[in-house]
C-alpha cells in the first residue's frame, strides 16, 4: 500500500503516544501535533492526506481547526474524534466538511478502517482533478486545431476562387502596358501616369500572388521527396540564404552542433522552407546588434532545432495567435502572415512538433522536434484520427448524465 | 525577319479572362481564338489549324483532362499547354503523362507563357518538318520506282 500522510491531532499525550505507535506498526506512521496551531503550522510546510483531529483542544478548539484546514486545504480529509458527550460536535464537523468522526475511546480497527476510506477518496478526487484537467487541455487543442483546419479549408478555398479574377486583372494590366510602348502611342499626354499606375498594379498582383500560391503550397500534398538530410548543411544552407537580410538588419547568426548530430530521414526542401522561415521571423524580430543561435541537437530518436532570437519577445495576447493563417504583426505587404501556419504544417506532416517560448523585451525561442526516421503522414488519416477522438471526448460528455440518471432509477 | 504567328486557341470558362489573354496575345503579334468550353474548342480544332492550344483546366462540362484527350485523340500534333488555378500540380503532371506541353499557373507570368508557347510552337513546326521530309522520301522512293 502507498504511503498515507497521516496527522494525528491531540492534546493529551497519554492518548496520542500509544496511538502513534500503534499505527507506526500497522505501516501508517502519523506526525503529531499537540494543538490545532500547531497542525496548521505543520500543514503550512508538510502536505497531509488525512488529518485525525480530537474536537477537544485547548486553545482553538477542533471544529475552529477543521474549518481554518477545509478553507485552506480542501484536499485534505478530516477524521474528527470526539468524546462520548460531545457527538453533536462530530455531527457539526460533518457538516462543516469533516470526512467522518469517531467516538472515543475509539478501536483501532474502525480507526484504520476509516483513515483508508479517507485516503482512497483523497486519491481519487485527486486523479479527477488531473483527469479533468488533461482532458481540458486536449479538447483546448482539439477546439485550436480544429478552428485551424476549418480556417485553413476557407483560406485555401478562397485561393482558389481569387486566382482566376487575379489572373484577369494580371493580363488585362500586361495588355495595357503593351498598348502603352506602341509607337502610335509614344507621345500621348501624361503617359508616366498610366504607367506608374499600372506598375502598381502589377506589383500588387504579384504581392496577391504570393499569398494564394504560399496558402496553396499549404494544402500541396504527396510531393515529398525524401532522402537523407544533414540538418547542420541545411541550417548553413538557409543561413546563406537568409544572409544578405540579417546583415541589413545587423543581426548575427550562429550555428552549434553535436559533432555527433545524425542525418534523419525527411524532406530536406520542406523542411529548408521551415528553415527559412524561422530565421526570417527571428531576423525580423530582431533588433539591430542583436543575434540568433541555431542548436541542433539529438535525443530519444528525435533532433531538436532551437531558433533563438534576442528579438522584442512575442506579448502575452498574441501567443495564441502566432500560427494562426494570416495573422502578422508586420505591416501590410511586408508579411502574408502565413510564414508560420506553413512551418507548422509541414513540420506536423514530417511527424514533428513545434514549440516556442518567448520573453518579452528578451526573446523568442522555437523549439522543433523532428523524428530521426519520419514518414509523411496522410492528412486524411490524422484528421480521420483526430475527429475520432473528438467524437469519443463529446460522446463521453453526453453519456455522463444518462449514466447517472440510469444510476438513479 | 517577319515573325510567323503562332495560332493559338485558348479555352477557359471565364470570359474575361479569354478575352484579356486574346487581347495581350494577338498585341504581341500571336493569332488568337477564343474558346468558352471544351466542347467549343474541339469544334474549333475541327474547323480550323491551331498551333497550340492554352487549356484550363477546371472547366463546367467538359474538363481540360478530358478536353485534352480528345485532342491528343483527334489532332496529335497539336501542342497543348494546361492552365490550372488549383495549388496541385498533380492535375497539370498528370495532363503531361497524356501528352500536354507543359503546364502554368494561373496568374502566370506573361514572359514565362510566351516562353512556353515559343517552345511548343517550335516541337510542333519541328514535328511537321520531320513528317514532310519523311513524306518527300516516301514520294521519291516511289518515284524511283516507276
Amino acid at each position: 500500500m502507498e504511503n498515507i500522510r497521516l496527522l494525528l491531532v491531540d492534546d493529551e499525550e497519554n492518548f496520542r503516544r500509544p496511538l502513534v505507535k500503534r499505527l507506526t506498526k500497522r505501516g501508517m506512521p502519523p506526525i503529531e501535533a499537540a494543538s490545532g496551531e500547531e497542525c496548521l503550522s505543520i500543514l503550512a510546510e508538510t502536505p497531509v492526506d488525512v488529518i485525525i483531529l480530537d474536537v477537544k483542544l485547548p486553545g482553538m478548539n477542533g471544529i475552529e481547526t477543521l474549518n481554518l484546514i477545509k478553507k485552506q486545504y480542501p484536499a485534505t480529509e478530516v477524521i474528527l474524534l470526539t468524546g462520548q458527550a460531545t457527538t453533536r460536535d462530530g455531527v457539526e464537523g460533518i457538516k462543516s466538511g469533516a470526512f467522518d468522526y469517531l467516538t472515543k475511546p475509539i478501536e483501532l480497527e474502525h480507526l484504520i478502517g476509516k483513515i483508508k476510506q479517507a485516503h482512497e477518496k483523497v486519491r481519487r478526487l485527486e486523479e479527477q482533478k488531473k483527469e479533468s484537467e488533461f482532458r481540458s487541455k486536449i479538447e483546448q487543442q482539439m477546439i485550436a486545431t480544429e478552428r485551424l483546419a476549418s480556417l485553413g479549408t476557407l483560406a485555401t478555398g478562397m485561393a482558389h476562387e481569387i486566382n482566376n479574377p487575379l489572373a484577369i486583372i494580371n493580363e488585362a494590366a500586361g495588355w495595357m502596358k503593351l498598348i502603352l510602348k506602341k509607337k502610335e502611342l509614344a507621345h500621348i499626354p501624361r503617359k508616366e501616369d498610366f504607367e506608374m499606375a499600372l506598375e502598381k498594379i502589377v506589383k500588387s498582383i504579384s504581392r496577391a500572388k504570393r499569398i494564394t500560391h504560399q496558402l496553396l503550397g499549404f494544402v500541396k500534398k504527396n510531393e515529398s521527396v525524401f532522402s537523407e538530410v544533414n540538418l547542420a548543411k541545411l541550417s548553413d544552407e538557409a543561413i546563406q540564404l537568409v544572409h544578405r537580410e540579417a546583415v541589413n538588419k545587423d543581426v548575427k547568426i550562429n550555428l552549434e552542433f553535436d559533432a555527433s548530430l545524425t542525418s534523419i530521414w525527411s524532406d530536406p526542401y520542406q523542411l529548408r522552407q521551415v528553415f527559412i522561415n524561422l530565421l526570417t521571423n527571428a531576423i525580423h524580430a530582431g533588433v539591430a546588434g542583436g543575434k540568433i543561435d541555431i542548436l541542433l541537437k539529438e535525443e530519444d530518436n528525435m533532433v531538436s532545432v532551437f531558433v533563438r532570437d534576442t528579438g522584442e519577445g512575442i506579448p502575452q495576447e498574441n501567443f495564441d495567435k502566432i500560427f494562426e493563417p494570416f495573422f502578422s504583426t508586420k505591416s501590410p505587404g511586408q508579411g502574408t502572415g502565413l510564414g508560420l501556419f506553413v512551418t507548422r504544417g509541414i513540420i506536423e506532416r514530417l511527424g514533428g512538433t513545434i514549440d516556442v517560448e518567448s520573453r518579452l523585451g528578451q526573446g523568442t525561442v522555437f523549439c522543433v522536434k523532428l523524428p530521426i526516421h519520419s514518414e509523411i503522414k496522410d492528412e486524411l488519416n490524422g484528421e480521420d484520427h483526430f475527429f475520432d477522438l473528438l467524437n469519443k471526448l463529446k460522446g463521453e460528455k453526453s453519456h455522463d448524465p444518462n449514466t447517472d440518471t440510469g444510476a438513479g432509477r | 525577319m517577319i515573325r510567323i504567328p503562332t495560332r493559338v486557341l485558348v479555352v477557359d470558362d471565364e470570359q474575361d479572362f479569354v478575352e484579356v489573354l486574346s487581347l495581350r496575345l494577338k498585341e504581341t503579334g500571336e493569332r488568337v481564338i477564343p474558346a468558352h468550353s471544351g466542347k467549343e474548342c474541339l469544334e474549333i480544332l475541327s474547323e480550323k489549324t491551331i498551333d497550340v492550344v492554352i487549356l484550363d483546366i477546371k472547366m463546367p462540362g467538359m474538363d481540360g483532362i478530358e478536353t485534352l484527350r480528345e485532342i491528343r485523340k483527334k489532332y496529335p500534333l497539336v501542342e497543348v499547354i494546361m492552365l490550372t488555378g488549383h495549388g496541385t500540380t498533380e492535375t497539370a503532371v498528370e495532363g503531361m503523362k497524356l501528352g500536354a506541353f507543359d503546364y502554368l499557373l494561373k496568374p502566370a507570368e506573361f514572359d514565362d507563357l510566351s516562353e512556353k508557347l515559343e517552345a511548343a510552337r517550335q516541337r510542333k513546326d519541328d514535328q511537321e518538318e520531320r513528317i514532310r521530309k519523311a513524306e518527300a522520301k516516301l514520294l521519291l522512293r516511289r518515284s524511283g520506282d516507276i
